[in-house]
């Protein structure tokens, strides 16, 4: 292949090409037709950087043309050759990017050299642009993966640590050391957050979604289990009301990965101050959607943050419990399911968390 | 705390801390005194084949860790598909991985033998609820 950049020029007008070619063929591999099948074969065999067309021709119009390759050749730079006449036309063509320039005939020799020396620098500049960004995209997908799988590595001897501990409050701790077990069981449940929403991040960002009937009965359930089988959060009540209009469609693993990280945080937010805590769940769900609700009497949620909490690494840091990723992947698995969520709050009086899904069905 | 059956489990794990801590969870809840351990699938396949007597007239319960150097927790899958249906009728097998991959999970249930896949570390209560629901 040679270094030359490769024009193609399409003009019924056969004077029209040879001047052009006159005009270029030092500079440039010129290439010429005189029908937009011709052209065609030249883009299909050349290696073409450039196209010009006239748009005044028999069969097809230059824009019509640029229409047809647009989808096989997007890289070329576009440019029409057009009489004062068709410039409705012209217009309309560069506001819907089939066009790049175009020139007015009859061209002047050295505004038409202007202006392949400014196409062929787009062409250089679009090209370097999409470079990048395969290279980017390639990077970014590595970091993922190596998150990912750093992620999984890690949580394996978090769950060793968590499954010793387990067994050592099983055997029985003395009161001496039970209060350093305590913390080591309170850093390594961070750690174990972290890592487990580092890989739901993942898994909610590359697994399909599921159309699956669902359970909001069960999934509730289920996330209200781990905490009321543990004497530790006894003084919390959990409450859930379900009022099912018809069944409802859509995927069980994101509602529930949403589900486990609201509780979560009303469970970790909650007031000990007050005499009966509470975390309530109530489910609204018919033909078109369905209406979830995580209400709490917890602590609250200021106004000056409250607009920030779904965003990433955001972390309510006074009970230093979060890893600052929960309420990020509850909006981002909202979105996946085609819904939306949003937070209310009132300092000291609770909290209330809304998301709205779409049924599948 | 025990079943009403009486069933042998087999842990296979290539992490002895994980193998130490269910063994122990097992015997302090009371499920089963009876516990075989493996640090490797080939191991307890070879298990099966020297004494399968044993594993087709006792109910066996296995817990199979998925991420294991060697043969992994599915290719044992694949083996234990292929024994004889006297021995699979008493097995039930609960796959363990510290990670649950969604598609591990899908991939898990395909096969008629696995009753559960199982995060690390150990739930025992949920563990007793589905062996009480086979069993009981």
């Amino acid at each position: 292949m040679s270094d030359r950049i490769g024009i193609l020029y399409l003009d019924d007008e056969e004077q029209n090409l040879l001047s052009f070619q006159a005009l270029f063929r030092r500079d440039y591999d010129i290439h010429t037709a005189t029908n937009a099948p011709d052209a065609v074969q030249i883009l299909n065999t050349q290696d073409i950087q450039i196209i010009f067309s006239d748009q005044k021709m028999p069969e097809v119009s230059g824009v019509e043309f640029f229409e047809m390759i647009l989808h096989d050749f997007p890289h070329a730079v576009r440019i029409l050759i057009t009489g004062y006449a068709d410039i409705e036309a012209v217009i309309d063509a560069i506001n819907k990017g089939q066009v790049y320039r175009y020139v007015t005939k009859p061209w002047d020799p050295n505004e038409l050299k202007i202006c392949v020396e400014n196409a062929l620098e787009k062409f250089r500049r679009d090209k370097e642009l999409i470079e990048k960004n395969t290279r980017l995209a390639e990077a970014n997908a590595e970091l993922e993966k190596f998150v990912y799988s750093a992620s999984h590595d890690l949580r394996a001897p978090v769950a060793s640590i968590m499954g010793v501990l387990k067994v050592a409050k099983m055997e029985g701790i003395d009161g001496k050391t039970a209060g350093y077990f305590d913390m080591i069981e309170k850093s390594t449940a961070r750690l174990n957050e972290f890592a487990t929403n580092i890989i739901n991040y993942f898994q909610n960002d590359h697994s399909e979604t599921l159309h699956e009937e669902i359970s909001f009965d069960a999934i509730i359930d289920e996330v209200f289990d781990k905490y009321q089988r543990q004497p530790e959060y006894q003084f919390i009540t959990f409450r859930k009301d379900v009022a099912a209009n018809s069944t409802f469609h859509s995927d069980t693993y994101r509602i529930r990965m949403i589900l486990n990280n609201l509780v979560s945080n009303a469970v970790k937010f909650c007031d000990n101050k007050k005499p009966q805590c509470f975390v309530d769940v109530s489910v609204v769900q018919n033909k078109e959607k369905a209406v979830v609700r995580v209400t709490d009497n917890g602590i609250g949620i200021s106004p000056q943050v409250l607009p920030t909490i779904f965003e990433m690494l955001f972390s309510n840091s006074d009970k230093n419990v979060g890893s600052g990723v929960g309420l990020y992947i509850a909006k981002k698995a909202t979105k996946k399911l085609g819904g939306t969520i949003s937070a209310s709050s009132e300092q000291g009086k609770g909290s209330r968390f809304t998301f709205e899904i779409p049924n599948k069905a | 705390m025990s079943l009403t059956v009486n069933v042998i489990f087999h842990l296979v794990d290539d992490n002895d801390i994980d193998i130490a801590v269910n063994t122990k969870l097992l015997q302090l809840s009371g499920i089963t005194p009876d516990i075989h351990t493996y640090n490797n699938a080939a191991k307890f396949l070879q298990s099966i084949q020297s004494n399968q007597e044993y594993y087709s007239t006792k109910e066996h319960v296995i817990l199979l860790d998925i991420m294991m150097p060697g043969m992994n927790g599915f290719e044992c899958l694949d083996e234990l598909s292929k024994l004889p249906e006297k021995i699979k009728a008493r097995m039930k097998v609960f796959m363990l991985s510290s990670s649950i991959d969604r598609n591990d999970i899908r991939r898990a249930e395909s096969y008629d033998l696995v009753q559960r896949v199982l995060e690390k570390p150990l739930d025992i209560y949920l563990l007793k609820k589905t062996l009480e629901g086979i069993y009981e």
